[in-house]
């Protein structure tokens, strides 16, 4: 599944985040040099790559999925995904054989089984790669799927200055990703436009769905009550 | 093929009582029929046409094996013959083994990217039974006891808003904390005129903090 040269993807982009520096460098390094694929690495905290702005893929070792004592933080972890992007692809990936290690022969759980199942009900997409290599050209593939539906990231991926206090803030707002904040931080004029704005012009600018505009839209309103806070009031 | 490949979907679908499923009567005396036995019950029948397995009115199966792999493009022809005379959601089971696993990559691009069908690779007959149980018991159970569609519990916000009103240059938990007392929302602290902020923090803070709120491009 080689790519016939950088210059082909040149529009394309994908979100990584900073973890994946150590753990998928080949990756990073295959998306840029083979496929020519913007890669913008940042911190997208709880998620592994964004392809588009409704896609987010979560790349795990299949060793990882065939123990249920990982059964807790898979699943914490594709539910934070839940919460802020409409798609989830989960990526399953061979584990890799150190050198001078002969490739264990992973024995198929019936855990393993069941996840599987549970992520087609939920309508989580799933695709084996063999090793990092085929990753990456997994996830160029994506994004081009995403680009020919028209929700490529095309959005400037790097803020500096002022912008920076200001993507910062749109960060906090709960259950909103990267890309979304990145999109209010250069589409709206101020911070305050942003808090006047309705839920749809929310949505057209965050380039996320109205029903997560809403949401966000009910916090910026949300009245605050010290009552209920959990921690101690300040002396 | 013959005559079957007319109806490539039984018409109706096939209503799928739970805890079943419902198989090609090709499949009978095979591997998987065995490996299912005992476990759900099957129930084997003629006409389904391209369906292997049928395991609720919703969600079919269709196996690839090892030899429709290496044979050629045959395969991908019966897939796109389903899913233009089908809306049911189609689960391919591939054989991938060390034969077939050189055609995989080009396979699963096919399948999931192109098609927009859910994949799942096994490597023989033994193992695609045991997935099926799972995945038959997944369709009977509750939607409830699937994590991933779980109703997530609203969360208190206070927290959050608290956080979001920190990232303000020059604002601490205090100073959010003085500040949200006064002008409970977001929404409100953001239409907050200079004036308004000076009466809860101090003049330089306020042209802060309005600055930042109002700081256009």
């Amino acid at each position: 599944p080689r790519c016939s040269g950088p210059e082909r993807n040149a529009s394309l982009c994908i979100l990584v985040d900073s973890r994946e520096i150590s753990s998928g460098s080949e990756i990073i390094s295959c998306l840029k040099a083979e496929h020519g694929v913007k890669v913008q690495v940042c911190s997208l905290g709880g998620c592994d790559y964004i392809v588009s702005t409704r896609m987010a893929v979560e790349r795990r070792t299949q060793s990882e999925l065939l123990n249920s004592l990982n059964r807790t933080k898979v699943i914490q972890r594709i539910q934070q995904l839940q919460s802020m992007f409409e798609r989830i692809c989960v990526i399953v990936e061979k584990d890799r054989v150190k050198a001078g290690e002969t490739s264990r022969l992973l024995q198929r759980t019936k855990y393993y089984d069941g996840l599987l199942a549970a992520f087609i009900r939920a309508g989580i997409r799933i695709l084996f790669s063999s090793c990092q290599e085929e990753s990456a050209s997994l996830l160029k593939d994506l994004a081009m799927v995403e680009q020919r539906k028209n929700v490529a990231i095309q959005v400037p991926t790097e803020v500096r200055g002022a912008k920076e206090a200001a993507l910062r803030f749109y960060l906090s707002i709960p259950n909103i990703s990267h890309l979304a904040a990145l999109h209010m931080c250069h589409g709206f004029e101020s911070v305050k436009k942003m808090a006047n704005s309705s839920p749809r012009a929310i949505a057209t600018c965050a380039r996320v769905s109205l029903q997560k505009a809403e949401e966000i839209y009910r916090y910026l309103h949300s009245g605050f009550d010290l009552q209920v806070l959990p921690e101690k009031r300040p002396a | 093929m013959t005559a079957k490949e007319i109806t490539p979907v039984k018409a109706g679908a096939v209503s799928v009582p739970y805890g079943h499923v419902i198989g090609n009567e090709k499949w009978r005396g095979s591997q998987i029929a065995q490996g299912l036995q005992g476990k759900i019950k099957v129930i084997l029948e003629d006409g389904l046409g391209l369906v292997d397995f049928h395991l609720s009115n919703r969600s079919c199966i269709l196996y690839i094996s090892e030899a429709d792999l290496v044979a050629g493009n045959g395969f991908k022809r019966r897939l796109v013959r389903f899913r233009n005379a089908s809306s049911l959601h189609g689960i391919v089971l591939v054989e991938k083994t060390q034969i077939s696993d050189q055609y995989f990559p080009a396979v699963q691009k096919f399948i999931v990217l192109e098609l927009g069908m859910t994949l799942l690779p096994v490597a023989n007959q033994e193992e695609a039974s045991q997935l099926i149980i799972q995945l038959v018991h997944e369709q009977s159970k509750d939607q409830t006891s699937n994590p991933f569609l779980r109703k997530k519990c609203s969360q208190l916000l206070e927290p959050s808003i608290l956080r979001t009103v920190q990232q303000i240059p020059g604002v601490g938990k205090t100073k959010a904390l003085l500040l949200l007392q006064q002008f409970v929302s977001i929404h409100q602290l953001c239409n907050a005129s200079v004036q308004d902020l000076e009466l809860v923090v101090g003049q330089a803070i306020a042209q802060q903090i309005h600055a930042f709120l109002s700081q256009t491009k």
